[in-house]
Order: C-alpha cells, then structure tokens, then sequence
C-alpha cells in the first residue's frame, strides 16, 4: 500500500463486502477510495452486475461489465461459494476480523441460507453491519421480488415523472441502488463516528423503499398540509397548491433542450425583464404563482420567441451573467464527459482495465483538498482469493 | 454491546453542526445528523420566516435549534466566528458570491478554529466557467445528463419530478464530512470541501459514461422500456391515474404471469423466450394493458409478487403515506407541530441508533432558541441578549 493511501481516514479499516449489484458496492465503492481495505466476496458465477449491460471495449463478457467496474474501483475478488460449509466457515472468520460487513440478504435469502439478523453482530460485537436490501427485514413487502422500476413506483418517484395523464417514467439506470449505497456510506460513517468513541458496532437496516421516501422534497407535504395529490407535470412545476410556480421548464435551442430552474420571486421578476415583459409585473393574472402557472403554455411561448436561434451554451451564458437565472443545458452523455465546467472540476478520471481497455468514470461530486480519493481499477473475479484466503 | 446507546442521545451525540442551509439539500443533510441526535444550530435570516403553512421545512428542520441571525451585521458576524469556535461542522448552501461578500470564508474560520469542516454545496462548485451560475435541483440534473435519459422518445427530454440534484447531493454530504471528520481525529486539522449540485446525479450514472467513453455506447429513450426485460413498464389500473409497474425478469415469471392472466396469445411457448417477447413487445403491451384495466393495483400486486413476479403499485403521495408496508414498520412519524396540530412525516431510512423518535422535536421558526445558545452556549448575558435584540442583530422569539 502506498503512502497517500495510508494517509486516507479510512485506512485500516477491515470492510468484508457480500452485496452485489449496484446498492452496496457503490457503498464500498466509496469506502475504498477513502482508505478502506474493501474484501469484495464473489460467488463462483461472479457478482451478478458483472453479467449485465453496458459493456465497455468490444468483448461482452464478466470483465468487461461498466456497472461492475464502475461499482467496485479498488477492492479486492475473492472467490468464496457462501452454499457450502467450507465457504461460510472461511466467511465467517474474515467477518470475525472485519470492521464492517456490507450485505444485501433479504428476508428470503435470510430463510434459504439460515442466517438470522444478528449472528455477525453477536460473533463481533464491534462490527458495523450494513445491511441494504429493497424492502427490509420486516413487513408485507419483505419478500417481494423487484427490479428499479418496481422501487421507483413503491418509493414515489415513479409517480412523479412524465406528461400528466400519461405513463409514468423511471429514472435512468439504478437510481434506488445509488441513492442507497449513498444511505449506506453515511450509515457507517455515522456508526463510525460511535464505534471510534465507545468501541461498540451496529447493525443498520436500510431499505430502498424508504430510501426513496425520505428523499422527497414536499410530496407528502402537500396532501398533509394541503390536502392535494402531487402529479406529474412533465418539464413543469405544480399547479396546484402553495408549490405552485412557474418558471422550472424546459425550451427547445437550435442544438437541443436548455432547462430553466426560475423558483423565487426576485428571478420571476428579472425573467419578465429578460424577455422584454414588464408590464407582466403590473398585470393582476401575475400576480401569483398559480396564476402564472396557468398560463404556462403562453409564458413558454415568449420564452421560446426569447431564446430564438440561440444554442444553449449562448442561453446559459446570458441568462445567468445578465440576469442571474438559474437555467442549464440538457446534456447528452458525451456533453456531459465534455462539458467545460465538469472538465475544469475534474469530475471524470480514467482507468485502465487488463481486459476492458482505458474507460472515463466519475469520481466524486465533491472536492477536498487534504484527503484524495484513491480509485484504481476494478479487481478480476477471483483475482485476490489466494491473498486474502491464504494470508 | 449494540443496545447499550441504542436510542437514547443517537450515535452523533456530542458533534455540534451550524448549519447556514436553505431549501433543501443542505437541511436534508443536516436532518439525518439531527435525527442521530448531532447537536445542530440553524442559522436563519431574522427577516425570513422559516416555518411556513406549507410543511417544507417544518418537515426538514426537526431535531435543529434555531438562532435568528443577522451575519451582515458586525456583531452578529461576530457571534457566529464564536459559535464557530465551539462547532465542529459548518454547512452552507449559498451562491459562491454571498459568504464572500459576508467575508465569512474558510480561511477566516479556519483561523479560529483549525479543527473546523466546513462545506459549501453551490450549483456548480466553486470554481470553474459556470461557478458563480445560480442554479436549482433540476437544472442541476439537466447539465448531468439526467433528463436527457428520460423521455417517451428522444424528442422531448423529461425532468425528473423530484429535483434531483438536491437530494443526490444531501446524501453525499452526510457521507463525506464525518469522513473529514475521521480525518481530523487522526490529523488534528479540519478542511474545506466543495459539493457541486450537478456533479452529484452524475455519479449515479456511472456506467452510462463509462461505456460511452469506451465504445460510444448511447441508450435508446423508449419511454420504460428495458433492454434486459420484457415486458416492463407502468400500466393504467382501475381509479382514477391508478398504475401497476411490472418487470419480467425471466422466462419463469413470464410463465407464471400467463398462468394468471390466461390468453391464449400470450400462452404461446415462444414467448417464454427474452428475445420473442421483446420482438413482440407492442403486441404484448396491448393485451396485457387490457388485462390490468379494470384491476385494483394493490390487489394485483400482490397477487403477482405472491408468484414472484417482480409488480408494484405506482403509488402517489396519499398512497405513500398509507402504504402497508411502511405502517407496518413503523416508518412515519406523527410530530404535534404548534402552529399546525400533529402532521405525519416520513422518518429516518438510516435505522440503526437514531434518536428515539419520541424525544424527536418540531422545527422551531426563526430565533426560537437565540436566548439558550447565547447565554447558554456562548455566555452571553440577558443584558447582552436585550441589546442585541435591540439593535436587530438577533431575533428572539
């Protein structure tokens, strides 16, 4: 291990990964580039991510998966078969010794393989146990079988996103995995933050489903203030209800969509500026933000006229330098591998990969000066057995 | 050995957060810390009322003592380096320009208490062409490329109805800065860190930029369709905008849900293959929106998980807050608010020693508790308080 590693908060620490898929090998993902010395159990077939698309080079095969490489930067493969005696006694010493255990047994796989919620925690009383699952542990749901889409309509976010009336649409990819993965890091930090001051470990159940419902800005406020079902509203605000507003829209440039994020008065304002409106601040139909709402459409259309022949750069640029509005373009992936501010943060690193080839992943959203994040790449399926297992 | 805290201060008893945020991803970090019983300080602008008859920040300001502050104000610029001095974490949302123009930088409390982490969460980052560019959660997601992966077709590009750079950076948030914190522990110094609102939901589409730098890959935007399974989407029930979202993982699911729905088209054995049934999606799409019309969603649902079939109710806010399975466990929370009578809120998704939700309290407005961290905190006298109160440096409530 090199210096600048050892230097990491996290170095020492022991973490025994058995999650698979997206949730909790993001949560590693972190936890390595932080220091952590991440131990990443795989079946004999492999982590089922390794399995599916999209693939990076020309070859689809399990070293070649961009959900895998991406998730699991910088831990170490090792092949364990968890459905035999000699696998779960091995397992079991590593969990002995480990810090934190990162797992994502449901309540079915629970029953199948007999492992009761606390026999880690009972083994080794200062691990933390991250346990991140879509339903949780308990409840009628605790033995459903679900893909993101089933998360997404369950946690409220699926209801929310589309044209009014019509289909509601998913986010992209495996937006509850990540979101949960993140729940999962700021879980044993904060079960960190106890265990460095008491020495005791914790068991911490996340679900998805809640996950998700707590990431909801006012969707349950306004039926338990207000009494009104959110919608949805396709690139609009509400209409409905004390959120109601106009000015959060999407307007097509000569070179794709650039997004508009208008939400407080003082930018309503300057946005009636902008496109030469004034009167609009005068003008009683105006006057609130339902009203404006309301008369969306027409309000689109001006601001349509508004961004005429422009590209959406030129939009951007003029609408938050003169006018200070919140407005972005709506990127395509390339755009956004290209895009200058991305660039200048340095939001994308690339690695290269014995099989897969050179690939530009994300790093962090944030920056930090005195602790840098180490990400290398993705380990071989069973590439570390022999290491970890026989030292 | 777990039991012994478990639920009575919370694991972050003892850190102390002052917490500058507003909207919504800042408070949504400083929440989670509230709730595991971290000590946070809002800081509110006196001439803005915090508690609203809309439920926003009631709902993300529990467990958070509030000081009405005015920090363009010398003296009460001055409070808030004190309160500096006894904190730990310092959290801001503010375009770059307003905490220079405060003169309150990193620099300047690091000089008061060099154990300090401070973080800051504008649009953009704080350097860079677009820096000083206000921004909101979904323009955020819109330059991260979000939207443009949504959509019926690749006409018309969707926002996410939920405002997605907020929440995706409230979560890094909480992760990263009691890693700093860790960090200081070991090191003895505290440091800056900058979350960009749009560089958080692209690290959620790690794999999408990954492939497209390796071979060019670009997904198609066909509504919810699925490139691994079939059929997968959302279909209209009985009620009113009423949905079910199915995803047929395998043949053997496929197989079981023709067991239930019985039609003789969808029977036919080469649909028991991935590659027939995506070829004959439109067609399937059809028969099965037919079938699921005149059906209850939550009927339904369970009727196929109960064969293992991958369903779920697309439920909206109402469904939500009566939804079997979060009652069952216990996961809202009924907090008697003064100014509105008992309100139910979602909980805390992170179950592992939080707080015990009894001890949880409302969100107090603007100054509800200046008095207590000024005399209590900072030694302030009442004298002092009246003064202050006076010259409209602190509000008191």
């Amino acid at each position: 291990m090199d210096k600048s590693r050892q230097s990491l908060p996290l170095a020492g620490l022991k973490v025994i990964e058995v999650a698979q898929g997206v949730a909790g090998p993001h949560c590693g993902r972190i936890l390595a580039a932080m220091g952590a010395d991440v131990v990443k159990i795989e079946p004999p077939s492999g982590d089922w991510s390794r399995s599916i698309g999209p693939f990076l080079g020309e070859d689809e095969n399990i070293e070649s998966s961009a959900t895998y490489q991406y998730n699991n930067s910088g831990k170490k493969s090792v092949l364990l078969d968890l459905s035999v005696p000699k696998g779960i006694s091995t397992f079991t010493v590593l969990v002995s010794e480990a810090d934190i255990l990162i797992e994502d047994w449901d309540m079915s796989s629970r029953a199948l393989n007999g492992i009761e919620k606390d026999r880690f925690t009972k083994l080794n009383s200062s691990l933390i146990e991250i346990s991140l699952t879509p339903f949780g542990l308990s409840g009628p749901y605790s033995h459903f079988t679900s893909t993101p889409i089933i998360q997404l309509a369950l946690g409220g976010y699926l209801y929310l996103t589309g044209l009014p009336g019509k289909e509601p649409l998913m986010l992209p990819g495996h937006q509850p995995d990540y979101l949960t993965g993140l729940n999962g890091n700021g879980a044993v930090q904060i079960a960190l933050w106890e265990r460095d001051q008491t020495g005791a470990g914790q068991f911490v159940e996340i679900a998805m489903m809640e996950t998700l419902a707590t990431l909801h800005q006012f969707t349950m406020e306004m039926e338990t203030y207000e009494g009104f079902i959110r919608n949805r509203n396709g690139n609009l605000w509400q209409k409905e209800s004390a959120f109601a507003n106009y000015g959060i829209t999407t307007i097509e440039c000569v070179d794709g969509h650039i997004c508009f994020g208008i939400s407080t008065e003082d930018q309503w304002e300057r946005l009636c500026m902008m496109i030469g409106k004034g009167e609009f601040l005068e003008d009683p139909q105006y006057a609130t933000r339902s009203g404006r709402r309301s008369l969306a459409t027409y309000l689109d259309s001006l601001l349509s006229e508004w961004v005429g022949e422009r590209t959406r750069h030129e939009v951007m640029v003029e609408a938050s330098e003169m006018w200070g509005l919140p407005t972005a373009p709506v990127l395509g992936i390339s755009e956004v591998l290209e895009d200058a501010q991305f660039l200048h943060r340095g939001l994308f690193t690339e690695i290269n990969h014995p099989i897969s080839g050179k690939a530009h992943f994300p790093t962090f959203p944030f920056k930090t000066v005195d602790m840098i994040p180490d990400l290398s790449r993705a380990p071989l399926l069973g590439e570390h057995t022999s290491e970890v297992i026989h030292s | 050995m777990s039991a012994k805290r478990e639920n009575a201060q919370g694991s972050l008893a003892g850190l102390r957060v002052l917490d500058l945020t507003r909207v919504w991803a800042g408070p949504l970090a400083t929440r989670i810390y509230g709730d595991y019983g971290a000590n946070i300080i809002k800081i509110s602008d006196p001439r803005v009322p915090l508690i609203n008859p809309n439920g926003l920040n009631s709902k993300l300001n529990r467990n958070k003592k509030n000081i009405g502050l005015r920090l363009d104000k010398t003296k009460g610029r001055n409070i808030f380096l004190e309160l500096t001095s006894v904190s730990d974490i310092i959290i801001e949302n503010f375009r770059p320009r307003v905490m220079r123009n405060l003169n309150i930088t990193y620099e300047t409390l690091a000089r008061i208490n060099p154990h300090i982490i401070m973080c800051s969460m504008p649009g953009f980052g704080l350097e860079g062409p677009y820096s000083e560019y206000p921004a909101f959660g979904t323009t955020a997601e819109a330059l991260a490329g979000i939207p443009g992966l949504i959509g019926y077709d690749s006409s018309l590009p969707i926002s996410t109805g939920v405002a997605y750079g907020d929440p995706v950076s409230g979560l890094n948030a909480v992760g990263i800065l009691l890693t700093a914190l860790r960090h200081r522990n070991i090191t003895g110094t505290g440091q800056f860190i900058d979350i960009a609102l749009a560089a958080s939901p692209a690290c959620n589409l790690g794999e999408f930029f990954a492939a497209n730098s390796s071979n060019g890959y670009k997904p198609t935007i066909n509504g919810n369709k699925s490139e691994h399974y079939s059929p997968h989407g959302a279909y209209k029930t009985r009620g009113e905008d009423q949905w079910i979202s199915i995803s047929i993982t395998n043949g053997k699911s496929w197989k079981a849900f023709t067991e239930i729905i019985d039609n003789t088209i969808l029977n036919a054995e080469d649909y028991c293959v991935f590659e027939n049934r995506k070829q004959d999606e439109k067609l399937i799409d059809a028969h099965i929106s037919d079938w699921f019309a005149s059906k209850d969603a939550e009927e339904v649902m369970f009727q196929l998980q109960n064969r293992g079939i991958s369903a779920g109710v697309v439920s909206n806010n109402r469904q939500l807050l009566s939804d079997p399975h979060l009652n069952e466990r216990d996961f809202f929370v009924d907090m008697n608010e003064p100014l509105f009578g008992v309100k139910r809120y979602d909980g805390q998704s992170i179950r592992g020693n939080f707080k015990n939700k009894s001890d949880w309290e409302t969100a107090e407005d603007v100054g509800e508790s200046s008095k207590e961290i000024l005399m209590e905190l900072l030694g302030y006298t009442s004298d002092d308080c009246e003064t202050l109160e006076k010259e409209g440096t602190v509000l008191f409530r």
